[in-house]
């Protein structure tokens, strides 16, 4: 029995479609990452499966008890689930213990205080348990948060892109301090991000969404290696195109040939190539129009027979005006449109 | 069905108990409104013809309306212009200095003006009749605009004034090309608010012996003893307040007065005389609109105070204003929680709100209806003492719940938005949640609440003076009587009381608003 299951679940606003039968079922993975770009539906997918909101059709299943559905709704203060925010929704008017110990009043006080105390050590910030959401630093916050959430021993913890308000420097840190928690408690976690680099990091399992429907959920791994469609690639990093038919079992691009084993001879299709599946070096294929750093990479724009493309290839490639290009078939797949 | 698992609709929120007791408390205050409308529609068997009465109240109404509207318009649109852009002595005390006219409800100012103007008074310009009512309308209710323009000129615009200065647009052409475009709607906002005051007014209009339709409803009802006609009368003054409402409503829609995000923007310099006019002009402003009556009442209130007089009037205000305000605090804790929650308990704000726009007297006569009914219908005995004051109450709830509701949930708005949905999902059930987290965060908002709803019911007139029990007077209902009888005099006191309540209010949300624009 899984932990969360989702069958053809439906939201409506308006009319239009938030989300649009998206089913997934958790399985026994530790993180099930949504990822999606902004009105992609994944925070309105983590509202309801908290509760805060009712599906229009579907069901949604906690433990294998359905818990939403199109006449039904658990409460979410009666689904024994706990949520981390994006702006950590710490209560102003409670000190750093007080919100852990708001969970908790089903324990008798002394209890409630002593657990309260044991959560926010383990997040280490024993020291910070008289201080306010004020006071606090944003990773502080975070950590509190997340110890008010998982003090209530949920059965599952949602993450609303839980640092998207940090720094780069600290949000490694505390992404790293977060999953350890997480696994170290056993709790099981639906994370939402729109950041395809943390979701790879994250997940157990990733979920692609886009314009609310469901592009592919798979291990990362499968997820990068095997996109489902050229949506589905394009949500785990920057990418080329290219729309050509079926020749001799492959689809000819300008930079080289991708084979398309199982597609129709004659078919259109549509290339898509990951900007760091493009080797290049000096020749004649194609002109390199610039080269500039970018992070750990150089990003090359490369142009031939009126196509641009980009490629992220390893830094300070001594290369000429032109240069030959390799596609590497990890990185390289052929759709039919 | 297990009594945790709720049949839902498909609205946007899921759980919201508190939303039908919203929309119960929300009738209550539309109720009165809604019976001055359904009565007006019933057959009149009165000798009195209103044909004539409405025809002329209407005109007057209209016609202090353009004429005391705009010349608020005017004021207090130079004054949010001179202190939002222009660099002049006092500039930053003036800021907040110049909304304290609207501590003074129009009658007061109106009973200061005509003792300062009398013969043997300081003033020997007449201030008297239409054009007296007009400038006292002007002069006391100008900061609505100033307000309003103020918020629109700072509010979101600053880089627009920035990115037209860097394009070259001269500073004098700055106040036409883009100040004034972006700012119509907030000049319409405020504008409308005026009109809201000037429509409703009885106090003020009544005093320059004026007929308005606020007025008029007083005549056909007492005068004639024509309660249909009154009523008839009422209604179109509701559907006017109405109109007003709706113009506010729209133009505040387009141009929201977010105090959070004001930002001062860098001032233009002027002409050693451009300063001295400038300065003169708000210095003015503040001179007629609050200084000058204020001190004027306090001389006569020292001069001519019978304390005796006084006590008994005070103490009924200072409870009836009390009990009053605590009610309506309730019913606007109840319906803004709840709108918070549920888009579809906005609807009760909506509702609410046209008790607010609706003229104390139209909601006082509809009350008296209301319980006409009832004592028709055998429900209730004769409107004695006890019943009487429960009818005056319930016509401060109906007029002043939205009053309340504004500052209520801007408190809650301050609180991050998922501390309901963080609440819930660690356990807490609604009423926690209303217990533990709305209304703690609320607290000092419902303090200032509290201060608001209290003042404007010591400040009400109309609907005082038509449902209090016999004998029982206010300092409102002391004033007016005095100032009906030319005891001028004898008005100063209970009408600096009521003024000095309402620069408490004033004072305080004034001081919040300067510090948010630093």
């Amino acid at each position: 029995m899984s932990v969360l299951e989702l069958s053809q679940v439906s939201r409506f606003y308006d009319g239009a479609a938030a989300l649009d039968s998206v089913s997934l079922r958790a399985q026994d993975a530790g993180v099930l990452a949504l990822l999606g770009p902004s009105g992609s539906g994944k925070s309105t997918l983590l509202r309801l499966i908290a509760g805060l909101e009712p599906l229009d059709a579907g069901e949604i299943r906690l433990g294998g008890e359905i818990v939403s559905s199109a006449t039904r709704l658990l409460a979410p203060e009666q689904r024994r689930i706990g949520m981390v925010f994006q702006d950590h929704a710490l209560f102003p008017h409670m000190s750093a213990g007080g919100n852990v110990a708001f969970g908790l009043n089903r324990l008798g006080r002394a209890a409630r205080d002593a657990a309260a105390r044991a959560w926010l050590d383990r997040v280490g910030l024993s020291a910070r348990i008289d201080a306010y959401p004020h006071e606090l630093s944003g990773g502080e916050a975070q950590r509190v948060a997340l110890a008010r959430t998982l003090a209530t021993q949920p059965r599952i913890v949602l993450l609303d892109e839980p640092f998207s308000g940090l720094d780069q420097v600290l949000r490694a840190e505390l992404r790293e301090f977060t999953l350890t928690t997480l696994a170290e408690t056993g709790t099981k976690a639906v994370f939402v991000t729109h950041d395809s680099s943390e979701a790879l990091t994250v997940a157990d399992l990733l979920a692609i969404l886009k314009n609310g429907r469901l592009l592919q959920a798979a291990v990362p791994r499968e997820a990068y290696d095997r996109p489902a469609s050229a949506a589905a690639a394009a949500a785990l990093g920057p990418v080329n195109t290219f729309a050509g038919r079926i020749e001799g079992g492959a689809l000819a691009t300008p930079f080289g040939a991708i084979s398309a084993p199982g597609l129709a001879e004659g078919a259109s299709a549509s290339a898509v190539v990951r900007a760091e599946a493009i080797t290049l070096r000096p020749g004649e294929l194609a002109k390199l129009r610039s080269l500039r750093p970018h992070g750990p990479h150089d990003l090359a724009i490369i142009e031939a027979a009126g196509t641009v493309w980009q490629a992220l290839i390893p830094p300070r490639s001594a290369l000429g005006d032109r240069v030959d290009v390799t596609l590497q078939a990890s990185g390289a797949f052929v759709f039919s449109d | 069905m297990r009594p945790d698992l709720a049949l839902t609709e498909s609205g946007r929120q899921a759980h919201a108990p508190l939303a039908p007791f919203a929309l119960l408390a929300a009738a209550l205050c539309a109720a009165p409104a809604l019976a001055v409308v359904l009565f007006s529609l019933g057959q009149s068997e009165e000798a009195f013809a209103a044909g004539a009465l409405l025809r002329d109240g209407a005109l007057g109404t209209l016609a202090l309306v353009v004429v005391g509207g705009g010349g608020a318009l005017l004021l207090g649109a130079i004054a949010a212009w001179l202190v939002s852009f222009c660099s002049f002595p006092g500039r930053a005390a003036f800021e907040w200095l110049l909304v304290l006219p609207l501590a003074a409800p129009s009658y007061v100012l109106a009973y200061s003006y005509a003792s300062l103007t009398w013969a043997g008074g300081p003033l020997p310009v007449p201030i008297e009749g239409f054009w007296g009512a007009a400038f006292v309308y002007a002069i006391g209710l100008y900061p609505y605009v100033f307000l309003a323009m103020r918020a629109g000129f700072a509010a979101r615009h600053t880089s627009a004034f920035e990115a037209a200065r860097s394009l070259g647009v001269s500073t004098s052409q700055l106040f036409w090309r883009v100040g004034l475009p972006l700012a119509r709607p907030a000049l319409v906002a405020g504008g409308a608010l005026a009109a809201m005051e000037i429509a409703a007014d009885y106090g003020a209009a009544h005093h320059f012996g004026l007929t308005t339709l606020s007025t008029a409803i007083f005549r056909a009802w007492y005068s004639h003893g024509a309660p249909v006609s009154a009523l008839r009368i009422a209604a179109v003054l509701l559907l006017l307040a109405l109109a007003f409402l709706l113009a506010e409503r729209r133009a505040r829609g387009r141009a929201r007065f977010d105090a959070a995000r004001w930002r001062t923007l860098s001032l233009l310099e002027l002409s050693p005389s451009a300063r001295a006019a400038a300065f003169g002009f708000c210095a003015l402003l503040l001179l007629l609109g609050a200084v000058l009556p204020l001190a004027w009442l306090a001389r006569l209130a020292l001069l001519h105070t019978n304390v005796e007089n006084l006590a008994a009037p005070l103490l009924n205000t200072i409870l009836l204003a009390g009990v009053g305000a605590l009610a309506t605090l309730s019913i606007s804790l109840l319906i803004a929680a709840a709108a918070r929650r549920d888009n579809r308990a906005r609807f009760a704000l909506f509702v609410a709100g046209v008790g607010y726009a609706a003229p104390g007297a139209v909601i006082a006569f509809g009350a008296l209806m209301v319980f006409g009914a009832a004592r028709n219908a055998g429900l209730v005995g004769g409107l004695g003492a006890g019943l009487a004051l429960m009818a005056l109450l319930w016509t401060y709830v109906a007029r002043f719940t939205a009053a309340g509701v504004q500052p209520i949930e801007a408190g809650l708005a301050q609180a991050p938005a998922n501390l309901d949905a963080a609440a819930a999902t660690l356990g807490a059930n609604p009423w926690r949640r209303l217990a533990e987290i709305d209304l703690p965060i609320a607290t000092p908002s419902l303090a200032a609440a509290a201060l608001i709803l209290f003042v404007e019911i010591v400040k009400e007139l109309p609907a005082t003076l038509i449902l209090r029990p016999l004998n029982f007077d206010t300092l409102a209902v002391k004033a007016h009587a005095y100032a009906s009888d030319e005891r001028l005099l004898e008005a100063a006191a209970p009408a600096l009381l009521i003024f000095a309540a309402g620069l408490a209010p004033l004072l305080i949300l004034s001081r919040g608003i300067s510090r948010a624009v630093r």
